[in-house]
């Protein structure tokens, strides 16, 4: 892992066009910005690692088979719905 | 840094996704965790008995991978999403009202257990047939189908 040390107002770039900078500091917590183009998604990792789990667990192949059942279950109960919320 | 200039999405009716089916839908970042997973066959999920069935399935023609899918309406009363002038800009849609939501189903060892993701739904313009996964930290990874939230 690269280790650079900035202070409040500097930055940092990545390739050609991410530009990561130190914001502010306040304790133990860093604030900072980040400039990139559209398509790169900018995420807490916990955040990434968490959604892509969840992709990788609904991916599993025997999801099809049990989603007929999870089908009947959701018709039984769809009576049961109420719009006063 | 945040862009104020988000428009909430009236999200097309479970109906609008008729003209996706047999259809392609190119991802070009793929989905979280399937990055090479760009080009899904979207079709409907047809349970053996013959039934109707609320689901849909997205199978990646890159891997053999495949999701099951919901529309929110399904799920939630009340699952407002705001998009974005990137997200619109990056699905080449004229208007938002050319784009659906998707959820993703994760079904799990017991059916009670089955939740729906929305905190990543699928956003897929219907006319220029992109899609991309949104991520609304707002909203729960996990949400119960089948248990009613206690709240």
């Amino acid at each position: 892992m690269l280790i650079l040390s900035r202070r409040v107002g500097e930055s940092i770039t990545i390739g050609n066009d991410v530009v990561v900078k130190v914001v502010a500091l306040s304790g133990n917590q860093i604030r900072l910005g980040i400039t990139a183009p559209r398509e790169v998604r900018v995420l807490r990792e916990e955040i990434f690692n968490a959604m892509r789990e969840e992709n990788r667990t609904a991916a599993a192949p025997d999801s099809n088979r049990k989603l007929e059942d999870v089908g009947k279950r959701l018709r039984s109960k769809t009576p049961e719905r109420s719009d006063d919320e | 840094m945040t862009n104020s200039d988000q428009r909430s999405v009236a999200i097309a009716a479970e109906s609008e996704l008729i003209g996706l089916l047999g259809k392609e839908i190119f991802f070009p970042t793929g989905l979280l965790g399937f990055p090479s997973c760009q080009r899904f066959n979207f079709s409907r999920f047809n349970p053996g008995d013959g039934s109707p069935s609320p689901f849909f399935i997205l199978e990646s023609a890159d891997q053999e991978v495949s999701f099951p899918l919901i529309h929110p309406d399904f799920v939630a009363q009340d699952y407002p999403l705001q998009i974005s002038a990137e997200v619109t800009s990056s699905l080449e849609a004229q208007s938002t009202a050319d784009l659906v939501a998707l959820l993703i189903v994760t079904v799990r060892d017991r059916v009670e257990d089955t939740t729906v993701n929305l905190q990543g739904p699928l956003i897929v313009n219907t006319v220029s047939l992109i899609g991309m996964q949104l991520v609304v930290e707002e909203y729960p990874l996990r949400h119960s189908l089948l248990v009613p939230a206690a709240q």
